[in-house]
């Protein structure tokens, strides 16, 4: 019997990769969600906001994004116990993880806002739209269907992202990969294996938001 | 933890920490730098082969399909650890710094294939059209036409990945390459604090990356404006 691929080994271990692959899941979803709200707070500070909080919030997007998410979370896990937060390894991460979201999605979406014309907001006030109008009417639509693909995008890199929460023991995909690695010492299998899994989800993430872009926003991407 | 982080500075950034963190520093940009050249080259292959039409190459186009929808879809992390185990398993025994650069490549590789792919389509087609009409082969095509004018739209998104990967080699220190984040553990290891080890990390990646973000969208200004179809 050849003693390489033995995926037969590993079977037994699936339901637990895919529950890990759920909680993967939910660290990108709640991540993006939360990057969101700081992304949109963030880019409307940019563009409506004064110099002081321009400044502030521009400070906090280069260092977010000039810097590893890796050792951020390093510094949120094992730095912060010295001035006495403790965080555990999922909050950490968690916390890490939507930090960063943040910064990159004000990037994003501050180019989203910037793509609305000075003569869309100029007609949309001649027309007698109010602020909340002229939010939801004229600036909300063109802006999701400008920034969808990019937002998409990066919901898709934040699913590979959550594998970094495996370095701090959280039992999500890729920590899963790494205790049944260290019970089987299948290491290939297990990360083949694993790897699928991360195929599978992001293929079936791509597939919705794809559709979602396609006939909610109208945005042009590709479905595959 | 102030007082603590301030008694520990003077033994911190003595010479041989600083010598270490500016070795593991090296090795950072040298593994992102190399991974990225290669994988340029690599990814430029992909994208050609992708740019084919006979018919006899339609397995070589799925392949090289394959390889960058796949690769793409692989967290950094987990390509490493499949990497290292293949190396440790084939008995090839490469050095860890040889198993980060080979995944860097692949990861590089299927990133940079879609970013020359995208930018060689960006050629107007009545262009790819009239070097056709005029007889070039593929590679005439993609040599004297197309890349004279794609390598504007190329480059500025690459060199925006390669500043990236700086960064994702962070998670090297995982398998043990002695680079920026694992000289940060090793210096915690030994006892200095952990605010000031991971804040001067912080710190040295940002001095990196920042320059070269700033560069990378300077070049992009400076390239666009000169682009015309």
């Amino acid at each position: 019997m050849s003693s390489i691929l033995q995926y037969g080994q590993i079977w037994p271990y699936l339901p637990s990769l895919a529950a890990g692959a759920w909680l993967s899941l939910q660290i990108a979803f709640l991540a993006f969600c939360g990057g969101l709200l700081i992304g949109t707070a963030g880019a409307a500070a940019l563009s409506f906001g004064g110099p002081v909080l321009r400044r502030i919030v521009r400070s906090y997007v280069t260092f977010f994004t000039n810097t590893p998410q890796l050792v951020q979370i390093y510094f949120l896990y094992f730095a912060l116990p010295d001035a006495g937060i403790l965080l555990s390894s999922y909050a950490a991460v968690l916390i890490g993880m939507t930090l960063n979201a943040g910064a990159y999605l004000t990037d994003i979406q501050r180019a989203g806002f910037e793509s609305v014309r000075a003569n869309e907001m100029e007609a949309a006030e001649v027309l007698g739209f109010s602020r909340l109008q002229q939010i939801q009417f004229v600036i909300l639509p063109h802006v999701a269907r400008v920034l969808f693909p990019s937002l998409s995008n990066q919901y898709i890199l934040m699913t590979l992202g959550t594998s970094m929460a495996a370095v701090f023991g959280v039992e999500e995909l890729t920590g899963r990969a790494f205790n049944i690695n260290s019970q089987t010492f299948r290491s290939i299998e297990v990360f083949t294996v694993t790897a699928g899994f991360y195929i599978a989800i992001t293929l079936v993430a791509s597939v919705i938001l794809g559709l979602i872009g396609r006939f909610a926003f109208r945005a042009r991407m590709r479905i595959i | 933890m102030w007082d603590r982080v301030f008694s520990e500075l003077p033994a911190f950034f003595g010479y041989y920490n600083m010598l270490f963190l500016t070795k593991a520093a090296l090795a950072t940009i040298c593994l992102s730098a190399i991974g990225s050249v290669t994988g340029l080259i690599s990814g430029f292959g992909l994208a050609l082969v992708r740019l084919t039409r006979a018919r006899w190459l339609a397995p070589a186009r799925w392949l090289a399909l394959l390889l960058t929808e796949l690769f793409r879809r692989v967290p950094f992390l987990v390509t490493l650890m499949l990497v290292f185990f293949i190396s440790q398993l084939s008995g090839l025994d490469l050095p860890l710094f040889v198993v980060a650069l080979i995944a860097v490549f692949l990861i590089a590789s299927a990133y940079l294939a879609e970013i020359i792919r995208s930018g060689l389509e960006s050629v107007h087609k009545n262009q790819w059209d009239a070097a056709t009409a005029m007889n070039f082969s593929l590679f005439e095509t993609v040599r004297y036409v197309i890349v004279p004018q794609a390598w504007r739209v190329i480059l500025p998104p690459a060199f925006g990945f390669f500043v990236l990967f700086i960064k994702d080699t962070a998670l090297a220190s995982q398998i043990g390459v002695i680079e920026l984040t694992f000289a940060g553990k090793v210096l915690n290891n030994k006892g200095f604090p952990a605010a000031l080890v991971f804040g001067t990390l912080l710190l040295i990646y940002f001095l990196i990356s920042y320059p070269l973000t700033r560069f990378g969208t300077h070049l992009e200004a400076r390239l666009a404006k000169t682009r015309h179809r």
